[in-house]
């Protein structure tokens, strides 16, 4: 009975379709009611990074509707990618390379069509982030001057953007230290022009493409430079003893606060905070999950961001196969939910959407505590890389 | 491929759905009747039959000979002599054989209170426990050795390695008698490793099982999909972890590479003999035992399970003959040869599990492969 119903709901794809779809689908039409419904031509765009069983890599748009997603465009990239940002005035998304990489892949929001392929200079990588200004005249990345084997080898670039028509053009404009090594996500503060960065603190070198080279004396800062003259405004470190906490991923809500999320170095056994919070002008707040949450999260974060409304914030830990959601201003864990390898996290309207290396798509009602597990069935079988952004409706 | 979206179907759908949940239950209607060739989709009945056979028996055999340990250590230190001691030895290898034989697992509540790294922490590359003992043991202050207080203690000196350490010296028997503190940090280590066999054991009873049972409900897996893959990555990953942890770190690509002081449990002369429990753990654990109607390899192709079977037989050869410990086998003729092939054996398995993977849908991981 299963089968048949499989059939009639989801046409043949050259016999393609795996059981994972299929009990997707079910899962999530059963779970339908605590999900908003919404009209297919207002529901916002996903955009994801993915990668297949046959190592090809791809940036992947979608949207769902009633708990079923269907694929907007899927285009090949040279190589595994990171983070997508998106600028809605100029129409357009940007794919950064996961790191060692060293292109951007700029894509129409609309049709999703490739526009242009940028490469940053040869002694350059990129870390696969990116952050656009509102005005969309200026895309900052985070990138490693990794010649410097020394000193703090961390770069933030800023690029002049114009789009016209299909053409676009991004112009390395300006080039300031991130203060740090291994700088990770980046983030405008945009009325007050100030980025935020996470210094990672991790040395790496494409010659070596995934060894880190300085754990015993790495330094990760969170650091606030001005944006347009890259001037040091505020510089802050975890307390020594977690000198190998990695600040990698952070949100900003509309409060200012700043949450971080952390990948620890040291040893597994060890505790050490893997998520802390900020607000300019103070010491930085680490946080920490009740156990056995916090020794579940296997001491790495690998994704973080706010929800709509600001007052909670959802991290993502990939490798203890858990997300763990926040209340922002207490600090507080309230609540965690297993998810194989989920990693990619937005907000949504009510809630978070997530994307998982296991090619699940789910969505999480905080207010209902529901659970719904699309069908991705059009999205194949990709595993979704680690971040996902959207385009608000 | 096109959806209807029109709601009214879609209502219709779930509704249609809704009843044949209800037909299913109604009737129990076997939901994972296998076409024969397939894999099976009835990832509970597998999971089950894995908790249920494997693991926890796995587990009630390292809670019993971990008891039969704080025994030993307790029955020594009263009266440390030659005798005693090789009791307390005799529990020693009793209770890491049990132990080797549930390594794998790695999930569940061995990973609670930081229990697998109490229980054994190892590789200690910077040989921070040896140091650790050596303060401890210089302290003399039993306050440290009361369990509440010793389970606060680093995790170097709370488990097999340091235990070896105190048992396997040469002058171990003298070292004990001398000072009955360092008798008394062995009792702890042994009272130390019987509560967490025990604990593990009596979590997985009363509560693990359940959770693994009832997975689908999402009380904490995912789906009971999501807790088969916890089954397969103990299986696949562990092939992996003690080739070249276990193996080729020890061994090197030429005799002269060898290093038999980086091998697990050296003191103890026995380091070949853990890999071989671990191998044959892992055999167990994918083919199940005698009157089990269904093991793990029941969610692989049958054509794939048996070229499994094939490389774990092949390895089960390349162990024959090999002795215990890894410096009597590097000086028997041939022998770092005979090394490479169980290396190589483990490289063939870990390819076969990776390619009978392929042809299903489940995924071991990706995001939580490699960081960034």
């Amino acid at each position: 009975m299963e089968r048949t119903l499989s059939t009639s709901l989801a046409p043949d794809r050259g016999g393609n379709l795996k059981r994972r779809h299929f009990l997707a689908l079910t899962t999530g039409l059963l779970a339908a009611p605590a999900f908003a419904v919404s009209t297919a031509r207002e529901t916002p765009l996903f955009l994801s990074a993915a990668s297949d069983a046959d190592d090809r890599h791809w940036v992947i748009g979608f949207r769902q509707s009633n708990g079923l997603v269907s694929q907007v465009f899927k285009h090949a990239l040279p190589s595994r990618a990171h983070y997508i940002a998106i600028h809605e005035g100029l129409g357009i998304y940007v794919v950064l390379a996961r790191r060692p990489g060293r292109y951007l892949w700029v894509g129409d929001i609309d049709t999703g069509a490739r526009l242009a392929e940028i490469t940053v200079p040869m002694d350059r990588h990129l870390y696969g982030h990116g952050v656009f200004t509102t005005a969309g005249d200026r895309f900052y990345t985070s990138e490693n001057a990794w010649q410097f084997i020394n000193g703090d080898s961390g770069r933030i670039v800023a690029w002049d953007v114009v789009r016209d028509g299909d053409s676009i053009t991004m112009t390395r404009s300006l080039e300031f230290p991130s203060y740090g090594v291994g700088p990770h996500e980046l983030l405008l503060k945009q009325q007050a022009g100030v980025l935020v960065i996470a210094n990672g603190g991790i040395r790496t070198s494409p010659e070596q493409p995934r060894a880190k080279l300085n754990i015993d004396s790495m330094q990760p800062s969170l650091a606030y430079i001005d944006a347009g003259n890259g001037q040091l405004l505020e510089q802050h470190t975890l307390d020594s003893d977690w000198h190998k906490a990695s600040i990698r991923h952070i949100d900003l809500n509309a409060a200012g606060q700043v949450v971080m999320g952390m990948q620890y170095e040291g040893e597994p056994f060890e505790r050490a905070p893997l998520i802390a919070t900020h607000t300019q002008g103070q010491p930085l707040t680490p946080l920490w999950a009740p156990e056995p949450q916090q020794g579940q999260m296997s001491q790495y974060v690998g994704s973080i961001r706010y929800d709509a409304s600001g007052d909670y914030f959802a991290a993502t830990c990939p490798r203890g196969n858990l997300i763990t959601l926040w209340h922002a201003r207490s600090g507080e864990m309230v609540r965690s939910l297993r998810s194989r390898d989920g990693c990619g996290i937005c907000a949504v309207e009510n809630g978070f959407l997530y994307t998982a290396g296991t090619g699940r798509i789910s969505h999480y009602d905080p207010l209902h505590d529901a659970v719904t597990e699309l069908d991705s069935a059009a999205t194949g079988s990709v595993f979704w890389d680690n971040h996902l952004s959207t385009r608000r409706a | 491929m096109v959806y209807n979206e029109n709601r009214s179907q879609l209502e219709l759908f779930t509704m249609t759905r809704f009843l044949c949940l209800l037909i299913t239950g109604l009737t129990s209607v076997p939901l994972a009747a296998q076409d024969a060739g397939q894999p099976s989709d009835d990832f509970n009945a597998v999971n089950l039959a894995v908790a249920d056979h494997q693991v926890i028996p796995a587990y009630a055999v390292f809670a019993s000979a971990a008891t039969g340990l704080a025994e030993a250590a307790a029955r020594f230190c009263q009266a440390p002599d030659a005798v005693t001691l090789a009791t307390f030895q005799a529990g020693y290898h009793a209770s890491l054989d049990a132990w080797e034989s549930v390594q794998h697992i790695q999930f569940g509540p061995i990973t609670y209170f930081n229990w697998n790294f109490r229980v054994h922490y190892w590789p200690d590359e910077k040989g921070t426990g040896a140091r650790q003992l050596d303060t401890l043991i210089a302290g003399q202050d039993p306050a440290v050795l009361a369990p509440e207080s010793f389970a606060r203690e680093s995790v170097g000196v709370q488990g097999f390695p340091a235990l070896e350490r105190l048992l396997f010296e040469d002058d171990s028997l003298a070292a004990l008698q001398s000072d009955p503190f360092r008798c008394q940090v062995a009792q702890a280590i042994a009272r130390n490793i019987d509560e967490i066999a025990t604990g593990v054991h009596t979590r997985w009873v009363d509560e693990f099982r359940a959770t693994v049972a009832n997975a689908d409900d999402r009380g904490f897996f995912e789906s009971s999909e999501d807790a088969t893959i916890d089954f397969l990555k103990a299986q696949v990953e562990t092939v992996r972890r003690i080739q070249q942890q276990k193996l080729e770190e020890v061994i090197g690509e030429t005799s002269s590479q060898a290093r038999v002081r980086r091998a697990e449990s050296w003191r103890s002369a026995r380091s070949l003999r853990n890999l071989r429990l671990n191998v044959q753990a892992l055999e167990e654990l994918f083919n199940g035992s005698e009157n089990q109607d269904v093991a793990l390899s029941a969610v692989l192709y049958p054509e794939d399970v048996a070229a499994i079977s094939a490389r774990f037989a092949e390895l089960d050869d390349s162990f024959n003959g090999l002795p215990d410990a890894f410096d009597t086998a590097l000086a028997a003729e041939g022998g770092h040869a005979r090394l490479l092939a169980v290396a190589a054996g483990l490289d063939a398995l870990f390819e076969a599990f990776e390619a009978s993977l392929k042809n299903t849908d489940l995924y071991l991981g990706f995001n939580s492969l490699d960081g960034d």
